[in-house]
């Protein structure tokens, strides 16, 4: 079996965000960056699945970004991943989800992967689409938002997290492509001898023009700062005024009473 | 010159600062208040089983290969959690390397993976004597060959990890007849052997979760080959393996002081007096400056001590300088930082009590500050006449 896993390296959510020179995206040269954590779920699930497999499967993790990118790689590959592909490309923040997606798949299409597990969306741009497309243009079985995954002959049962609170249950063939989210398992810990032994293991190189010359469907205008929100609502008067305002206020904005 | 940790090291930064954050910090105030051995010892063992006892320790002991600038960071964030496992922690890794270095390889092949794979709980370093602390080589515990068997009489106090080491290594006089310190050799004692006694376990002002003994040998009689290194050679392997273990040291408090500078200075964007936080006060903008510089400074010491060491240039100086300045630093972070709560700080409903009682050892253990200058010292002038 062969799986690939997509990650991304992102921001600490911890950080600071201030917008860059070109109004289009963050600052980066004071942050410090991390595996993607909808992305660890994604990597955790495929390791899972080896060792149910007694290891037969070779997991390939795949990551866009810029030379920094290496150490979010290099997690993974001390996770469990066999080796990996790192698509260097420092100007990926200014392609959107279907170029993205598009060297993605140009990459698996000859690779013929069983199986793909991604993050079901980036903690920094958070579209939730490059999985989707990237199933879509391979023509791929796909579920999103995992919280349950078993595999058993040939197919994979998923439990799906759904709007409200509701989860729903598929079953798919492989070849098929899935989105990992919050709730599907508990990434483990890289080992200290495991991170030390990831830098013998391959990390292929290529660049975006290798793979994809789609030009992008959406651009980024401009990423700005919320606005500064107010103290928030200072509710005055009577105390059972006070409680009747409060009532009304949680029953229209908010889903606590229904 | 570049001054930057590799992807590896960041690697084993991020993974202590999430197991310490997951693991250990949500337990920290109750093993200071209460204790829970239990509690402590598996989270020992968790860390065992994920290479941090032995990070600068080959792979064929079990070990991480990771180096010491690794063991450093692993050592600081651990600390920032807890500075009771992270005591244990570098005095395991300190354990590991003098085994390493001077033990035969039936030694090595039998100790370093034990306390590695966390199937000891710890490894202890038994040199201190009532009467030989900062003069170690005024020990009078004695070891005296006997047929096939060596005889260790005396007692060693603040014993680290007495009660739950499987191994200690312990320093004996071997020559009563040699110079000071020329008839002194080391011993590896396991855990159990009759005639080793742990005795009483030590009241501290901080690091409680951390068991601190004395040890009784009487007529403790250990087999000819549990003599490590060359016999009277044990005096310079103590003084070889305290360098890597003040690196260890001044880690852990750097870890301390950071936890505490941070705490507070988070405690004075929120705390409000004369109707204005109290971050807006020159005086409290001058602890916070004065803190995170010398902090900073510190990390910056012992990034160079644990990058020589790995480089495998000499290190001693530059190890006592950075436990001298990193553990006096982060003491001086503890006071402000209680400082800056006022009478919250002095207070078990917040932890910078804890931080500023489990500080202040780090300049006392692993050698004192004024030990740490008279080694600084000697060591310019030796260059010099």
């Amino acid at each position: 079996m062969k799986i690939l896993v997509c990650i991304k390296q992102v921001p600490d959510m911890e950080s600071r965000f201030r917008p860059n020179g070109e109004k289009t995206w963050y600052d980066e040269s004071d942050l410090a960056f991390r595996m993607n954590e909808y992305d660890e779920y994604a990597v955790e699930q495929a390791v899972q699945l080896k060792e149910q497999l007694g290891g037969e499967p070779e997991i390939t993790v795949l990551s866009i970004g810029p030379e920094r990118t290496v150490e979010a790689i290099k997690k993974a590959l001390a996770m469990g991943g066999d080796r990996a592909v790192h698509i260097r490309d420092d100007r990926y923040y200014q392609k959107d989800p279907w170029q993205i997606a598009s060297m993605i798949a140009s990459y698996a299409k000859g690779e013929a992967f069983d199986l793909i597990f991604t993050g079901m969306q980036s903690q920094d741009r958070g579209s939730a689409q490059v999985g989707v497309i990237v199933a879509e243009l391979l023509g791929l079985s796909c579920a999103t938002t995992l919280v349950g995954f078993s595999y058993d002959g040939g197919t994979i049962t998923v439990k799906r997290e759904l709007e409200g609170g509701i989860k729903g249950v598929a079953k798919l063939k492989l070849p098929a492509l899935v989105t990992c989210q919050l709730g599907l398992n508990t990434p483990r810990y890289p080992t200290l001898p495991n991170i030390m032994k990831a830098k013998k293991k391959e990390i292929a190189s290529l660049t975006p023009a290798e793979l994809s010359g789609e030009a992008e469907l959406t651009a980024t205008a401009a990423i700005y700062p919320p606005a500064k929100k107010g103290g928030g609502l200072v509710l005055e008067g009577d105390i059972g005024v006070q409680v009747d305002r409060l009532m009304g206020i949680l029953k229209e904005k908010t889903a606590v009473l229904r | 010159m570049f001054l930057e940790l590799t992807e590896e090291q960041k690697l084993i930064q991020e993974t202590a600062r999430n197991f310490a954050r997951s693991e250990l910090e949500p337990l920290a105030a109750k093993l200071d208040r209460e204790g829970d051995r239990p509690a402590f010892l598996a989270n020992l063992k968790k860390l065992a089983e994920l290479g941090f006892m032995g990070l600068n320790v080959q792979g064929e002991y079990g070990g991480s290969e990771a180096g010491v600038v690794a063991f450093s960071v692993a050592m600081t964030e651990i600390a920032r959690a807890c500075a009771s496992t992270a005591v244990t922690v570098s005095v395991n890794n300190m354990v590991c390397e003098v085994i390493q270095a001077v033990g035969s390889q039936e030694q090595k092949e039998k100790y370093i993976p034990r306390i590695c794979s966390g199937a000891y709980a710890a490894g202890s370093f038994a040199l201190t004597e009532t009467g030989a602390g900062s003069d170690p080589a005024g020990m009078t515990t004695t070891a005296v060959l006997d047929g096939d068997s060596w005889v260790l009489n005396g007692s060693k106090i603040f014993i680290t990890s007495a009660p739950y080491a499987g191994v200690f290594v312990v320093w004996a006089v071997t020559d009563r007849e040699a110079p000071k310190g020329k008839g002194i050799s080391c011993f590896l004692v396991e855990q159990g052997t009759p005639g080793l006694v742990i005795g009483k376990q030590e009241e501290k002002t901080g690091q409680h979760a951390s068991a601190t003994n004395e040890l009784v040998f009487d007529n403790c009689r250990i087999p000819k080959d549990a003599l490590m290194g060359k016999l009277n050679d044990g005096f310079r392997i103590a003084v070889a393996e305290l360098g890597g273990g003040r690196i260890g040291i001044g880690s852990l408090a750097l870890g301390v002081g950071l936890a505490a500078m941070d705490y507070a200075t988070r405690y004075s964007t929120e705390r409000v007096q004369f109707g204005q936080k109290i971050s807006s006060f020159q005086a409290i903008q001058w602890k916070i400056a004065d803190s995170y510089t010398e902090l900073e400074a510190a990390r910056l010491l012992l990034m160079n001590a644990a990058f020589r060491k790995e480089s495998g240039r000499p290190f001693a100086k530059e190890a006592s300088m950075a436990k001298l300045y990193a553990t006096e630093a982060a003491n001086r972070a503890c006071y402000n930082a209680v400082q800056m709560l006022g009478g919250y700080g002095y207070t078990a409903d917040f932890p910078v009590e804890r931080y500023a009682r489990d500080v202040r050892i780090t300049s006392i253990y692993e050698g004192t500050s004024e030990i740490q200058r008279v080694i600084i010292a000697r060591e310019i002038l030796k260059n010099i006449s």
